[in-house]
């Protein structure tokens, strides 16, 4: 009897609790985005300079994104971000709405590459923006700058045999099938046909016989250079990467291959459910101001689209991720590829 | 008279419901998991989303795809190696322990089972670095003037996935075998020694068949623990140390294939219950019953 009493106290105070914070929430800007891009300084100077109040949730995972806007069919949040691979899923499934680029000021200074949306796959479609892009990384090369030279310009560096058995390559079937084929110097890395596969197939065989080992987590990695022989890593978490070596005492460089870098670019979007569209547009021209999207880039060492970083330079030539034909088929060739002795 | 009564049924009842939940925790816990996971290996996967229509699909490809079976079968060679390498390890150290009078032989046995308190992930890390091109073990090599140069023999390959396992299993191994010479009756190596045997015909008549019951059931826990992991054979096994283990995740990550994997799961889980009755029958049939 008393346990039962308690467990109805409790579920009171906790829908009490519930429906408080509910009912403060009501007139706030609702944000979902990664760590690292609602840092509470900015939340706090957004509020003082528009008088609209955020309340910002934080995610581990692109699924998760998916689960919490698909959940609530976007009802639950106004603004968040996702990337461009991600994007057209959202589109497609009409979960965010079509974002007036005239109303974002700050929009008109980003740097050259993200002047002309359209020109940025993924972000819109049917002549509609739906994505702002704010922030991005290239996959690039680290290299040992003691060990490597000249530098190397080029991704096809990974297959010298110069380098034989001092290359940390990355274990995913799905960039390395794309970055391969780039270096191939195929058109559409994400979309490959059945010979352009095999070849590439063929050519990934060639790179893991020259490979010391294939990594998964930066840690890893940055373990795996301070106990062998490592002259080249095939850099899948860019900047933090690099910064995070030369931290070590690592005498490496970055660079972005010539035949172009994959990169990954994550994007302010409205969701369908926005409760004040004028508001969402705030929030974004905000976070394209110089100040925060410098601020960005000094916290987390990733680009932004406003201000030059370190992740790429104006030249250099970066492929923005995207759904790949089949990552299904990729995943089990590349399992061939692992298997192959 | 009516107390006796009341209370009765009382006690009949808790000792029902303590019945029904030792028989309820393991078929839901266990049992129910297991056939869920048999029902998905007859699944299969189209463009990202499970079809639940039954076929054999999934077996007939892990039969027939040139690349499953080898991997398979290196895999099982592999841990089979671990196992017996384990063996000729822990067998000495736990024939030592026993050895030991009193407090001595279980300080040093808990000192043997100190590593099994550490993460298994930490454990990986720190051999890993012991393994390395400019680790601990080449350091070492070349300093004795072993090696003339660093060797690559024990980095990012098959060996290092040996090494590993048989450094983190060997626990596993010398537990049981030590448990079957503790359990060895005195009386009987006093009487081989008063009947005139020497050290070794009493070591090879009595002590090693009555301690193989222990010998098999390491060597099957050492084999089961060894097949199942993926961790260390991602961690160390480089290019050329690709095991069924390193495939199995693949199909639950990055490709989304539930019920290959699945599949996959299964045939891997028959070769764990043959090694696991392999081990229990040998280990029955030369018991201490003798």
């Amino acid at each position: 009897m008393g346990l039962k009493k308690l467990f109805l106290r409790m579920a009171t105070i906790g829908l009490g609790i519930g429906l408080m914070t509910s009912a403060a929430l009501a007139a706030n800007l609702r944000v979902l985005a990664w760590d690292g891009y609602a840092d509470a300084d900015w939340v706090k100077d957004f509020t003082a300079a528009t008088g609209i109040g955020v309340d910002v949730v934080f995610i581990g995972s692109d699924d998760e994104i998916w689960a919490k806007i698909k959940g609530s069919e976007g009802q639950d949040f106004d603004v968040f971000a996702v990337n461009t691979a991600q994007l057209q899923r959202y589109i497609k499934a009409d979960l965010v709405s079509p974002i007036d680029v005239t109303k974002l000021a700050n929009q008109k200074e980003v740097l050259p590459r993200f002047r002309d949306l359209t020109a940025v796959s993924g972000v819109t479609k049917d002549g509609k923006v739906y994505g702002i892009p704010f922030c991005f990384d290239s996959i690039g090369l680290i290299y040992d700058t003691d060990k490597v030279k000249p530098a190397p310009t080029s991704m096809s560096v990974l297959w010298d045999p110069a380098y034989k058995g001092k290359v940390l390559a990355y274990d995913n079937g799905e960039h390395n099938f794309s970055f391969t084929a780039l270096t191939l110097g195929y058109k559409d890395p994400f979309n490959l046909n059945e010979e352009q596969m095999a070849a590439v197939k063929a050519k990934l065989v060639e790179l893991k016989r020259n490979v010391l080992s294939f990594y998964t987590t930066a840690d890893e990695a940055q373990q795996i250079y301070q106990n062998n022989d490592v002259a080249l890593i095939w850099a899948n978490y860019g900047q933090q990467q690099v910064k995070a070596l030369q931290k070590i005492g690592a005498h490496v460089a970055y660079v972005n291959p010539s035949e172009g870098a994959l990169a990954w670019l994550d994007n302010w979007v409205i969701s369908k459910g926005v409760r004040d569209n004028a508001a969402a547009e705030k929030w974004i021209d905000f976070m394209l101001s110089k100040k925060v999207s410098g601020a960005l880039s000094e916290r987390t060492g990733f680009g932004n689209t406003v201000v030059e970083s370190s992740s790429a330079g104006g030249n250099d030539k970066l492929v923005w991720l995207n759904n790949v034909e089949d990552p299904l088929k990729r995943s089990d060739m590349w399992n061939e590829v692992k298997a192959t002795p | 008279m009516s107390k006796a009564d009341s209370t009765l049924p009382a006690e009949r009842r808790l000792s029902l419901l303590v019945t029904v939940l030792a028989f309820a925790l393991p078929v839901i816990f266990v049992l129910v998991p297991l056939a869920i996971f048999l029902g998905y290996s007859f699944f299969s996967v189209d463009q990202g989303t499970i079809v639940y229509g039954l076929s054999l699909g999934n077996y007939a490809r892990f039969f027939t795809d040139p690349v499953f079976l080898p991997v398979f079968w290196n895999t099982i060679v592999l841990c089979v190696s671990v196992a017996i390498i384990c063996i000729l390890l822990a067998y000495p150290a736990a024939y030592f322990l026993t050895t030991l009078k009193g407090r001595w032989r279980y300080a040093l046995l808990m000192l043997l089972l100190v590593p099994l308190l550490m993460s298994y992930v930490i454990k990986i890390y720190a051999i890993r670095s012991i393994l390395g091109l400019n680790g601990f073990l080449n350091k070492a090599l070349v300093a004795l003037g072993i090696l003339q140069e660093p060797s690559t023999l024990f980095v990012f390959n098959m060996n290092a996935i040996l090494l590993t396992l048989t450094l983190l299993l060997i626990p596993f191994a010398v537990l049981p075998i030590f448990l079957s010479l503790e359990r060895i009756p005195q009386v009987l190596l006093r009487a081989s020694d008063d009947l005139g045997a020497s050290g070794l015909q009493t070591f090879l008549r009595i002590t090693l068949p009555l301690s193989l019951p222990g010998v098999a059931s390491a060597a099957s826990f050492v084999f089961v623990l060894a097949i199942g992991d993926f961790l260390t054979p991602q961690m160390v096994g480089g290019i050329s140390g690709f095991t069924f283990g390193r495939i199995l995740y693949s199909q639950f990550g990055t490709a989304y294939n539930w019920p290959f994997g699945a599949a996959l799961s299964v045939a891997l889980a028959v070769v764990v219950i043959a090694a696991i009755l392999i081990g229990e029958r040998f280990g029955r049939n030369r018991g201490i019953s003798v």
